[in-house]
């Protein structure tokens, strides 16, 4: 579908930039997937992860004129908007009702123990030290996509990579991550 | 390899972290897209509002000056005619010319700073000679007038105060004028010690301006204190030709 869509996609964005909806929601329906899958690592809360991709996607199509560049600039223009609204939403949880994560089973293996401790090290993390990870690691996003979405230059976007993952595991080096 | 097993540990937990989204999702982006607002109309609109809310406040603050009100601004050469001068001599006298009251700036009463200055700053030459120091009374007010012969001071400060004692300047040491009130008056870019040579205390004898007394002149600044039998309003403005500062007390 992505494939589809993506040859489709200077139609679709010349359609949804005259103010087709639906133009718009078939742009940005592959999108979704990873949109949801960061901002659920971000806020480490499935519900409020689709609420923020929610949210996030009516202020795409609100800004949709504010997009510069070709159609590959779609993706991380939309990731960023996207953490964005999972900052906004952090910000608001401190009134609002917290929902606990689920509880999850314990199984004692030792790849789940290694997995254990990566998800313990991962949550020790900030959002904002996650970011990068997700992007890149979980996302497959290149390197110039990543320093799009967090909005810095890709030196910037490397440094915040290797710094996050070298509080994972410290005995990394700079060639192993990349 | 490393990174690779990395990366797969990482996309595991991360797996773990979010599941999938449910499938409804698409279905609710859809139809908040087909009935959410239109492409950034509500934040235009919202953005020209506040810009003109804003343009109206900044416009009334500027117009109106609610804050920063000077009432007490007296301009040298703004005041009467050079021809109205105050009265002369330390003894009561009520025979000098006296200005036209309507010209004259009001009377103020609180017990701030009243601030007297002239316009051009720095003064040229840097520093005012004062060459006459003079007191009278007419009807409505006690008036003191300070002369200076070659240009004006750079700034004028004239503050009341609840009672007659002062603190001499350089000694340090506190004089009390008769009276129960008083006014301390601070001259800036002005001596006394180059071309005065009259009295340094004089008492008046006067209904409300009991006496007045210079009570520093030192590195440019000359200061008077006036001794007041009550406190009472004033009003301070120049006069020109010569430059004259005058400082008039409110009698009954």
């Amino acid at each position: 579908m992505l494939a589809a869509v993506m040859e489709q996609r200077p139609q679709l964005m010349q359609s949804a930039a005259a103010g087709d909806a639906d133009s718009f929601a078939v742009l940005i329906e592959p999108l979704l997937d990873p949109a949801y899958r960061l901002a659920a690592v971000m806020l480490d809360n499935r519900s409020s992860a689709e609420d923020a991709v929610q949210e996030a996607s009516i202020k795409a199509w609100r800004k949709l004129r504010q997009l510069r560049g070709d159609a590959k600039s779609l993706r991380p223009w939309f990731l960023s908007i996207v953490a964005n609204e999972c900052r906004m939403a952090r910000r608001q949880r401190w009134w609002s009702v917290v929902k606990l994560p689920e509880i999850p089973s314990v199984v004692s293996s030792p790849e789940h123990g290694a997995t254990s401790d990566l998800k313990a090290a991962l949550l020790k993390l900030s959002p904002e030290e996650r970011l990068p990870l997700v992007l890149h690691f979980y996302l497959d996003l290149p390197l110039d996509e990543v320093a799009r979405a967090l909005r810095v230059s890709p030196a910037a976007a490397k440094s915040r990579i290797y710094r996050a993952a070298k509080r994972l595991r410290s005995d990394l080096t700079q060639e192993e991550v990349f | 390899m490393p990174n690779e097993n990395f990366r797969r540990e990482l996309g595991n937990v991360f797996d773990e972290m979010t599941g999938s989204p449910s499938s409804a999702l698409p279905d609710r982006v859809r139809s908040s897209l087909a009935s959410g607002p239109e492409q950034r109309g509500p934040y235009w609109i919202a953005g020209v509002a506040a810009t003109l809310i804003a343009l109206v406040v900044i416009g009334v603050l500027f117009v109106g000056n609610p804050l920063n009100r000077q009432p007490n601004k007296i301009v040298p050469g703004t005041g009467p005619s050079p021809t109205a001068s105050a009265a002369a001599s330390p003894s009561p006298s009520s025979s000098a010319q006296t200005t036209p009251d309507s010209s004259l700036p009001p009377f103020v009463c609180n017990s701030s700073t009243g601030f007297v200055t002239k316009a051009t700053t720095p003064p040229q030459p840097p520093v005012a000679f004062i060459d006459q120091v003079r007191v009278g009374t007419h009807a409505g007010y006690d008036r003191v007038t300070i002369e200076f012969n070659n240009t004006d001071p750079s700034q004028v400060d004239v503050t009341p105060q609840n009672s007659p004692s002062f603190t001499q300047s350089p000694s340090g040491q506190s004089v009390t004028l008769s009276g129960s009130a008083g006014v301390l008056i601070t001259i800036k870019g002005a001596d006394e010690h180059t071309a005065y040579s009259g009295s340094t205390d004089i008492k008046t004898g006067y209904s409300v301006l009991v006496e007045a007394r210079q009570v520093q002149d030192f590195e440019g600044t000359v200061q008077w204190g006036l001794g007041m039998s009550k406190p009472a309003c004033y009003r301070a403005f120049f006069l020109t030709n010569p430059t004259r500062l005058v400082i008039d007390i409110q009698t009954p």
